[in-house]
């Protein structure tokens, strides 16, 4: 049995279906975002109870995702999805909002939780309260560096799942602004947000999905996967909610590889992988907050050919 | 909506819905409470976002406190940062000490500074702030769960909304009802930080965390969706715009929320200048009082619209 999880996301049944999982030990289900993301498992739950199926036939474990910021008219659905969940077997439910995890801690007290990134899990006195409510391991807000990470695994006892690869979230909205340009442009909703929109300003760039924003460069933790190891860290994450199954499987069958070499020891990174991460790179790489400095900064050895693209 | 002719509204079991109002300064508290504010909410040095112009030193903070316990009044103190976890116990203690002199309550924007302060100061009321990202009525009970008294929430939410989780939650319901609402939610964003971590490091170096001004960066926020961004599409530029940002004033629609059940009618702007909070008080002032008296509002005309806003109290003015 592998001493680590690698997991990713995938928004609805198309995209499952078309998405080799090999790398994969794990796959969370549904779109955080936008209740009208192109047949999002959340809201097709016929999709949610065959995805799940389907995840579990592959041998792996079938999380359910949930909304990052649902406002009341949401929650007769959120329901919905957390019942189709547990009746269709699920591992474990992803809360991002603190309202949802009440919801599932009240309802059905047996399901493992895992906490997203949006629920802003800062320090070791917030996660110890999610720990209450049936957390079993948590994302840390995005914006902290390894070292808090560390403290407050540490000191609350709940593992921390990292993401290693792909556009970093970084902040969700109750207004999707792509709607605007419906009329201009020959994409319509709910295909626009999954076009590849950067917002950009000088060398600064984000990804737009419409109801949220995500990093413009590609979170790269290849090179650092022996740290991450060393500080304790075994679950990981590939976050492609927003990309392609290519993507999905290229990124995840480095990162199998790359996990499973430093599991055992070896710390060396495969250099021909490079390339084929830049191919699925359109603004670069970044290494997120992890090493404590600007989010968008690079640290490594590829600072030079990949991070400045 | 006409709000006219409707009955007087005196529920002797309900404790009338109040005013909070900001300020920046001990001078700003003066004002705002004669203008009508019933409680005012001021920072603490060193312990609020929203940097220097709206936060007060102790000795200040102690003397607006006896201020309005003098008015029969309340003071909320914004800590709504995150500190760093050796430095919880310093911030508990001072909490502990403020308390002593009659601080009403407290606003926090971190679940686990929630519970802690639950616990170690009882006769405390604590508010989840805005920044807690409270949005529905299952957010509400939770924090209710948690031992707040009261739970702010954003201004863009609709009166059934309200009503649909005063039914259930117990807790007072604060709505920012006069607030800038910015394209990503409050709590639920560090674009900046991504774009520029370092920079907002060097602004103080302080108990907050660093980083986004949901940890308590200060001057984190540098507006950046404010600015002009490219929109790349299969990389050309198809637009060059700001990120969609508005300011609420639902002065029109306040007897419909305080129909609803809002307890706390809340103005944001603790860094405007005093004679501006005071106005926009008073305005909000008149109009509560109206739709206790069952009148048609006086404060509720249509004057007070984005256009007729003074610009510093608007988006693009800030």
């Amino acid at each position: 049995m592998s001493t680590f999880e690698l997991n990713t996301t995938i928004s609805n049944l198309r995209s499952l279906r078309e998405s080799d999982l090999r790398a994969y030990d794990a796959v969370y289900l549904g779109n955080i975002y936008c209740r009208i993301f192109e047949d999002n498992f959340l809201e097709r739950l016929a999709d949610l109870r065959t995805g799940i199926a389907q995840v579990k036939e592959q041998g792996l474990r079938a999380y359910v995702t949930s909304y990052a910021a649902p406002r009341n008219d949401s929650l007769a659905k959120v329901q919905k999805a957390l019942e189709t969940a547990v009746e269709a077997g699920a591992d474990a439910i992803e809360v991002h909002n603190l309202g949802v995890l009440r919801m599932v801690h009240e309802q059905f007290p047996n399901m493992p939780v895992h906490v997203g990134g949006f629920a802003n899990v800062y320090t070791d006195a917030g996660a110890a309260v999610l720990k209450e409510y049936g957390a079993r391991r948590f994302t840390p807000n995005y914006e902290i560096g390894l070292d808090e990470v560390k403290a407050i695994t540490d000191h609350a006892g709940i593992p921390a799942e990292i993401l290693v690869h792909g556009k970093m979230p970084l902040g969700v909205s109750d207004y999707c602004f792509l709607l605007e340009y419906e009329k201009q442009w020959p994409e319509k909703c709910p295909v626009i947000c999954q076009k590849q929109l950067f917002l950009k300003q000088g060398d600064w760039a984000m990804r737009s999905v419409g109801k949220g924003v995500l990093s413009g460069r590609d979170v790269c933790m290849l090179e650092h996967l022996p740290a991450l190891f060393a500080a304790g860290r075994n679950v990981f994450r590939i976050e492609a909610a927003y990309e392609s199954p290519l993507y999905r499987h290229e990124i995840g069958m480095i990162y199998r590889a790359a996990l499973e070499r430093a599991a055992a020891g070896d710390g060396a990174v495969d250099e021909s992988t490079w390339k084929t991460i830049h191919q699925h790179t359109h603004v670069g790489l970044c290494n997120g907050f992890y090493f404590g400095r600007t989010g968008s900064d690079y640290v490594g050895s590829r600072e030079e050919s990949l991070a400045a693209q | 909506m006409s709000h006219a002719h409707h009955a007087v509204r005196v529920d002797p079991q309900v404790p009338p819905a109040i005013l909070l109002a900001p300020a920046g300064s001990l001078d700003g508290a003066a004002q705002a409470f004669q203008a009508g504010a019933d409680a005012v909410y001021v920072g603490l040095k060193g312990w609020s976002r929203g940097g220097a112009r709206g936060e007060l030193d102790r000795e200040d903070l102690r003397q607006c406190t006896e201020l309005a316990q003098a008015r029969g009044k309340e003071i909320h103190l914004a800590v709504n940062i995150i500190p760093k976890p050796h430095e919880r116990e310093l911030l508990l203690d001072k909490l502990a000490e403020m308390a002593a002199w009659g601080l009403h309550a407290v606003i926090l924007n971190d679940l686990g500074l929630v519970r802690k302060v639950s616990q170690r100061l009882p006769q405390l009321a604590i508010t989840a702030s805005i920044g807690c990202g409270a949005l529905n009525v299952s957010d509400v009970l939770l924090y209710q769960d948690l031992g707040a008294s009261a739970v702010v929430l954003p201004g863009y939410l609709e009166p059934q909304e309200i009503s649909a989780l005063k039914a259930r939650a117990s807790i007072r319901v604060e709505l920012m009802i006069h607030m800038v609402d910015e394209f990503i939610q409050l709590g639920k964003c560090w674009m900046p930080s991504y774009l520029n971590f370092a920079a907002t490091e060097r602004v103080v170096p302080t108990q907050r965390l660093s980083g986004s001004v949901k940890r308590g960066g200060v001057g984190s926020c540098f507006r950046i969706c404010q600015q002009p961004w490219s929109v790349m599409k299969d990389g050309e530029e198809a637009d060059r715009r700001m990120l969609p940002s508005r300011q609420i004033s639902r002065i029109g629609e306040l007897a419909a929320f305080l129909d609803a059940g809002v307890d706390v009618i809340k103005i944001q702007g603790r860094s405007l200048p005093a004679e501006m909070a005071s106005a926009i008080v008073s305005r909000y002032r008149v109009a509560m009082d109206d739709w206790k008296a069952g009148r048609e509002s006086g404060g509720c005309k249509a004057d007070w619209s984005y256009t007729a806003l003074p610009r510093m109290w608007t988006v693009q003015g800030r």
